[in-house]
């Protein structure tokens, strides 16, 4: 709502306020950036704009191979959290008890990142002693390593990180959904698939697009998870981090970290984007309802 | 079984389009639905009337197979359909909003349930096409739902409906979310509609000028359970129930004890006075009550010429245009509303406070047992 009676000034103080939230969020990237297309590296005294260090990157074979592996875990998490996402969402709009299903869908986001990833670590281990037993009675050896640490491990801990978020993107958007449309389609002779695919999907698709960006940007984010889990410290994060404690930022490191800032940014601002012009559409066909016919 | 026993009777009657037996919904302890029995035959144009919460729609959406029954059964055409989901019954379904595809032109909403059936594309264009003439909306093929109006987007809706070529029509409140004259409108395009495609509509409502303007018969259905059902006219002009007589029409309803048995009704005591009403099943110091339709009641400064008679003191006048209603108050502090049409209304208008007769012609009370 705006304020009809309130000061010019008032108005423009918070517009003030909101940019300087958002420059002091964005300082260390945009930092990070400006650094990246600098021939002489952090700190130098003189200034030479290259773009030399973002050429470099494809020659680290191990950023590369890490960037690989993420790629893979972001790949795989993604494809099983989105459906998973969308399968409880329309569960959660179905049911009446509501809050306890928000409760349990989003409970995973109360637990710290390293207490998750730990107990993920403990349990993994424990359920993995309970398969090498089960194995060995059965003289099945293939049982014995499935939860081996390494890439399902990795795939389980960030399907557990993304799915709530994935759930809360996707219900956004079929929040805005009328159930009378499946209802109709059923009417028609729809199977409860066909009535999802040919009906719902279409008009919450950007929710389920926007939900597989945001997936793989915190796939692309996760440190704790996936460094506990996934075994052998070779994802992006991981590999960045290590290369910072042991050996300083490098250079084509800054150049690393843009490009991901990069891609991130512009795909949360697209989705934005995408969603407010999506919503603006749907409010300009939602009107003409609201009002009475003629 | 043996062939002959197989081959169906042609002189059997042909079972009612819908018949609902012993039907219960239940929502934990809440009874949507409590042991529902109706019958619908082909053809008809049956109205479920009566007041929001009670159940008319819950009954519709179980008929419809959006809701699978607690307990009773759904035939459809004599056959048993309660497992069935929607897709798989003979039924179509007009919904009372927001049910039009909103990604998809009118034409392709209208040709929706044909491609489901495998239709070929020349076919699905060419029934469409007829059915959008049929409810006046050819020419608006390409358009979106929300580039239409309220009236114009139902009129898909039951194009969409229609064209699928089922025998049972529902329309659950199809015409609640468009404004007063255009729902007029619309109830007599419905109506001429079912007697042109002469399939049965099952609609539901809670206006009783809708209801009664497009009904063969009505159901009232009130907290979960079949009131009453009928023609339009009977339901208005001699409704069995108590709650019928408060729910349609404009009747005054009075609590009293029955005096005495008559051999058409009952003699009742109403707050001191005595009055007739027509209705059987009374029997002497039975509490009852009695309905009379407010446009039979007259109101004079004398006790009226013959039937019933009651003084009561005049409270205000509320002018409705065509109607006038005359509100006054019995001695036992009930009221009761005379209503008639303004340029023949009483001769003098008393002042609010003076003494007046309320008065009605015989056999225009009704006796109500519940």
């Amino acid at each position: 709502m705006v304020d009809e009676y309130g000061g010019r000034w008032g108005y423009r103080l918070k517009w003030a306020y909101l940019l300087l939230v958002v420059a002091t969020l964005m300082s260390p990237v945009f930092y990070v950036m400006y650094v990246s297309f600098n021939e002489n590296g952090f700190g130098a005294a003189n200034y030479v704009f290259t773009f030399a260090w973002y050429g470099v990157i494809f020659s680290d074979r191990l950023m590369l191979n890490a960037l690989a592996w993420t790629s893979a875990l972001a790949i795989v998490t993604t494809a099983i959290t989105v459906p998973f996402a969308v399968l409880a969402a329309k569960f959660y709009k179905a049911t009446r008890h509501k809050v306890l299903t928000l409760l349990l869908l989003l409970s995973p986001l109360f637990v710290a990142a390293d207490i998750m990833g730990a107990s993920l670590l403990v349990y993994f281990k424990n359920l993995n002693g309970v398969f090498e037993y089960v194995g060995a009675a059965l003289g099945v050896a293939w049982v014995e390593t499935w939860f081996n640490l390494g890439f399902m491990t990795a795939v389980v801990g960030l399907i557990v990180y993304t799915l709530p978020y994935a759930f809360i993107v996707v219900l956004i958007t079929m929040g805005r959904y009328r159930v009378q449309q499946t209802e109709a389609a059923r009417a028609c002779g729809a199977s409860g698939w066909r009535a999802f695919w040919d009906i719902e999907f279409p008009q919450i698709r950007p929710g389920v697009f926007s939900a597989c960006a945001f997936t793989v940007i915190l796939c692309f984010n996760e440190y704790t998870r996936t460094s506990l889990l996934k075994g052998g410290f070779d994802t992006f994060t991981t590999v960045l981090v290590s290369q910072m404690l042991n050996e300083g930022m490098s250079e084509q490191s800054y150049a690393m970290s843009s490009v991901v800032s990069f891609i991130a940014i512009a795909a949360v601002g697209a989705i934005i984007v995408f969603t407010l012009i999506k919503s603006e559409a749907l409010e300009r066909q939602a009107r003409p309802k609201a009002e009475p016919g003629t | 079984m043996t062939p002959e026993t197989m081959t169906p009777d042609m002189n059997a009657p042909a079972p009612p389009a819908v018949e609902v037996r012993a039907l219960a919904k239940h929502y934990g302890p809440v009874k949507a639905l409590d042991g529902v029995d109706l019958t619908i035959e082909a053809g008809e144009y049956f109205v479920l009337l009566g007041p929001s919460g009670g159940g008319k729609t819950t009954l519709l959406r179980t008929i419809g197979g959006f809701h699978r029954p607690t307990a009773g059964q759904v035939l459809l055409h004599g056959a048993e359909v309660s497992h069935l989901p929607p897709d798989k019954r003979p039924t179509a379904m007009v919904f009372q909003s927001y049910a039009l595809f909103p990604h998809m032109s009118v034409a392709r909403n209208v040709g929706y349930g044909l491609k489901l059936a495998g239709l070929a594309k020349s076919a699905i264009a060419e029934k469409t096409a007829a059915m959008l003439e049929m409810v006046g909306l050819d020419g608006l093929a390409d358009r979106k739902p929300h580039e239409l109006s309220g009236g114009q987007q139902q009129r898909v809706q039951l194009a969409r409906a229609l064209v699928l070529d089922r025998d049972i029509l529902l329309l659950d409140e199809p015409l609640a979310a468009l404004d007063a004259q255009l729902r007029k409108d619309m109830c007599l395009e419905l109506k001429h509609l079912q007697e042109k495609v002469g399939i049965t509509f099952i609609h539901v409502t809670h206006n009783q000028e809708e209801a009664m303007t497009v009904a063969d018969r009505i159901a009232l259905i009130a907290a979960g359970k079949l009131v009453e059902q009928g023609s339009a006219r009977d339901v208005y002009e001699t409704p069995r129930r108590r709650f019928t007589a408060s729910f349609v029409g404009e009747n005054n309803v009075l609590d009293g004890v029955v005096a005495s048995v008559t051999a058409d009704g009952a003699m009742v005591d109403v707050g001191g006075a005595i009055v007739h009403a027509a209705g059987a099943g009374a029997a002497a110091g039975m509490k009852v009550a009695v309905s009379v339709r407010s446009e039979l009641v007259d109101m004079s400064a004398a006790p009226g010429p013959e039937g019933a008679s009651l003084p009561a003191r005049y409270r205000e006048t509320v002018y409705l245009g065509l109607i006038t209603f005359h509100r006054a108050m019995l001695a036992n502090d009930v009221e009761l509303t005379s209503r008639l049409i303004s340029t023949a209304g009483v001769a003098w208008r008393p002042d609010p406070g003076s003494d007046v007769h309320l008065h009605w012609p015989p056999g225009a009370a009704r006796l109500h047992l519940d």
